[in-house]
């Protein structure tokens, strides 16, 4: 019996090597690699500047930083749009498409083929519809004596063209969320609250949402992280342009490292990143653990 | 055409000839990648390589990248032990980086060695002088590049228009010699659609000027810096080594490019390199400065519209006031990995010598495809400059020259200067004095850390000691 227990841990042993290896090749030596850079100077295209231990002043030089302070605010901001758009956008879709209709099963199919393309080629699909003088956008707009608007090009509407990029890529999501949710709740409430003379919105309200609450606070939390952390979009469409109208914690992240080849301050921001993303996550635990308990 | 393949031939035959007495192609089995870019510098370049192959036996892969991220791509080559590049395709300012960091093998021996075979006496000087770096020579000129005026030639030689122009600004219509000049050029070509242009009723918009303003790598600070120097200005002070970019040569050139915004395309923005010379090639603006990278795009109806519905001028920049001023050069360039290996290194140059030779280059400019040349013999050939209009103006303008920054630092000031501009031009900031200041300060921060002497070394220019010899 236990030399059957050991061999059996063995053999767990034994599976788990490969996965470990992978979690820690992939992720933990590169993590530990970055904190290690984060507390030094490196510049990876200047091997003759001294690389040596600072101590926490590469954070200190991010957290006293104007420039870094405002890709803070423009990503926060971004999420702001972004998130409560798809929420909405994403949640009315979703008990539209919910309907036990015919067809409906396609309409869903079909909505959900944003959420599958990668998000370079979203960057990529918008750029040709926003595209100055030569995009479709535009091309539509004159069509209808609407002057051409500079999608990409203006600090006012960099952000919002890149926020409606991801809101057309994401909402599908929320939208899926949504559907399920709905889909796997019980008649029964439905049913006494028409019984009681419930209008439709009154039911919706009641009933429905904060059945589903538990799946909302999920999707807004996912699409909240995945929102902090946009770049693939920002990159294609205006690489945190005009001016720094569109410059997202990740595009500085991303020119401290491959612009300017300052690895250690570009590890730091990495850190500082990654410390807002686990204060959200647990944030968000907190508000689901509160959320099924009051369910 | 047939004297160019005549001695292109002969010259690769040169490269073999050791092989070929052996019975064996000298570079049998090695192959060579190169980092290059997809503009002409590397296009015209890239369908022949499989001929080099064929004289030496070297295989060699261009793979191109567009600029922006491609110096990013050469930094990791650089900074791996094991190169997956052996040749390199450089941009004149990034040398100084690249040569500190030991990335580039040193070609002054063998530029020497080679002088007589690769025409290095007929090489305009300051095109081999971009590629220095405290007087070595890291790279080797692919394409010269001068920063120049392009002006639609047709326009401004119609009668009405030169009418027009005189009766409103009280002087010829001639190219600009200075920038007020050329403020006003581009205003008085900036119509709208249904407005007549030249005789013809415009279908959409005219825009007098196209430059380019987006913070894109840095694009708007390619047109900032000739425009800057152009007002005698310098890049930093030649007794700290520190960033004299916010003085007053800058501050004009910033005023300059804010003027002409209201007569550039709407999405200023948002040009970068490429789509602000796209806007000449289609013939939609009246006069636009750039590289002549592209400029060789202008002369040939499969690349520029233009050159089937108009002509194309070409001048040498303006300047602040009239006041001459050096000009603007560049140079793009083949250099080779320092970490490839010596067989390697030797193919990689044999490669270079065949594909930036005198013949290559003539090669390419009587089959139609155009470069911007940097052998004198080619430049003064009076039936390719008949060909190539542009030729005269390269060679004027290259005679009293001025090599562009080469800064190891460059990265950032490309990086921190196209941001803060592109911000200016936008409206988000109102005091230029402050955001070259700024700016400056920025810079300054990341070079204060360094002794004073170091800096200096780094914005020396001693002359290429491959002149000495």
């Amino acid at each position: 019996m236990a030399y059957g227990r050991t061999r059996n841990r063995k053999i767990f042993l034994i599976f788990l090597v490969p996965a470990i290896a992978v979690l820690f090749l992939t992720t933990i030596y590169p993590m530990i690699y970055a904190g290690y850079l984060s507390f030094r100077s490196y510049d990876l295209a200047k091997p003759f500047v001294p690389r040596v231990f600072v101590g926490w002043a590469n954070y200190r030089e991010i957290l006293t930083s104007s420039e870094f302070m405002h890709t803070l605010i423009v990503t926060f901001k971004l999420m702001v749009i972004t998130l409560s758009v798809q929420l909405v956008l994403g949640v009315g879709i979703g008990v539209l498409t919910a309907q036990r209709l015919p067809g409906m099963a396609l309409v869903r199919t079909l909505l959900l083929i944003p959420m599958m393309i990668s998000p370079v080629i979203v960057g990529l699909i918008w750029l040709f519809l926003y595209f100055p003088e030569l995009g479709y956008l535009n091309y539509f707009l004159s069509l209808v004596s609407i002057s051409a608007v500079p999608w990409i090009t203006s600090t006012t509407w960099a952000i919002w063209a890149i926020a409606i990029a991801d809101i057309w890529q994401w909402t599908p999501f929320v939208m899926m969320g949504t559907a399920a949710a709905i889909h796997s709740l019980s008649p029964e409430p439905y049913e006494a609250a028409m019984i009681d003379g419930n209008s439709r919105w009154q039911i919706f309200w009641h009933v429905t949402i904060p059945q589903i609450k538990p799946v909302l606070i999920s999707l807004m939390f996912l699409r909240a992280i995945d929102a902090f952390k946009l770049y693939d979009i920002i990159f294609v469409l205006t690489k945190g342009g005009p001016g720094d109208a569109t410059e997202v914690l990740s595009m500085f992240i991303y020119r401290q490292s491959f612009t300017f080849w300052r690895m250690g301050v570009g590890a730091a921001a990495s850190f500082v990143s990654l410390a807002i993303v686990v204060v959200l996550i647990t944030f968000f635990f907190k508000s689901l653990n509160r959320s099924q308990e009051r369910i | 055409m047939k004297y160019a393949n005549i001695a292109l031939a002969a010259a690769a035959l040169s490269v073999a000839a050791s092989g070929a007495a052996l019975g064996q192609k000298q570079f049998e089995g090695i192959e060579l990648k190169m980092l290059g870019i997809g503009d002409t510098s590397v296009t015209r370049l890239a369908p022949l390589v499989d001929e080099f192959e064929e004289l030496t036996g070297a295989k060699v892969q261009i793979d191109q990248f567009p600029y922006p991220g491609l110096i990013d791509k050469i930094v990791i080559e650089a900074s791996a032990d094991t190169p997956s590049y052996q040749l390199m395709w450089v941009d004149s300012p990034w040398v100084g980086v690249l040569g500190e960091s030991g990335a580039l093998e040193d070609l002054t021996d063998l530029a020497i060695r080679d002088a007589e075979e690769i025409n290095l006496d007929d090489i305009i000087p300051i095109q081999l002088q971009e590629n220095t770096w405290q007087g070595r020579l890291l790279a080797f000129p692919a394409s010269g590049m001068i920063w120049h005026q392009n002006y639609r030639k047709d326009l401004f030689e119609h009668p009405d228009e030169q009418a027009a122009f005189k009766a409103k600004y009280g002087y010829d219509l001639e190219p600009a010699t200075n920038w007020e000049q050329y403020i006003d050029q581009a205003e008085f070509f900036t119509r709208t659609a249904g407005e007549v242009l030249a005789g013809n009723v415009l279908e959409k918009d005219f825009h007098g000027n196209a430059q380019a303003y987006s913070r894109v790598a840095g694009a708007i600070t390619h047109d900032f810096f000739p425009i800057m120097r152009s007002y005698g200005g310098q890049y930093w002070d030649s007794e700290t080594g520190l960033c004299a970019m916010d003085r007053e040569p800058s501050l004009r050139a910033v005023d300059v490019m804010k003027r002409l915004v209201q007569f550039n395309p709407p999405d200023y923005l948002g040009l970068m390199w490429d789509i602000r010379t796209g806007y000449m090639e289609r013939g939609e603006t009246a006069v636009s400065s750039y590289w002549s990278v592209r400029t060789v795009r202008l002369t040939n109806p499969e690349e520029a519209l233009v050159a089937g519905i108009g002509e194309v001028g070409y001048a040498a920049s303006p300047t602040g006031e009239d006041i001459p001023q050096p000009t603007m050069t560049g140079a793009l360039s083949f250099g080779i990995n320092s970490k490839a290996t010596d067989d390697e290194k030797e193919a990689a140059w044999a490669f270079i010598k065949w594909g930036t030779s005198r013949e290559m280059m003539r090669r390419f400019a009587e089959e139609g495809n155009g470069v911007s040349m940097f052998h004198r013999s080619i430049l003064m050939d009076p039936d390719l400059q008949e060909r190539y209009p542009y030729y005269q103006v390269l060679l004027d303008t290259q005679e009293h020259a001025q090599r562009r920054i080469f800064h190891p630092f460059y990265a950032d000031v490309e990086e921190v200067f196209g941001v803060a501009l592109n911000k200016y031009m936008a409206g988000e900031a109102d005091d230029p004095q402050a955001v070259l200041t700024e700016a400056c300060n920025k810079i300054n921060t990341r070079l204060k850390v360094f002794p004073v002497e170091l800096r200096l070394r780094w914005i020396a220019d001693p002359p290429a000691e491959i002149f000495s010899n």
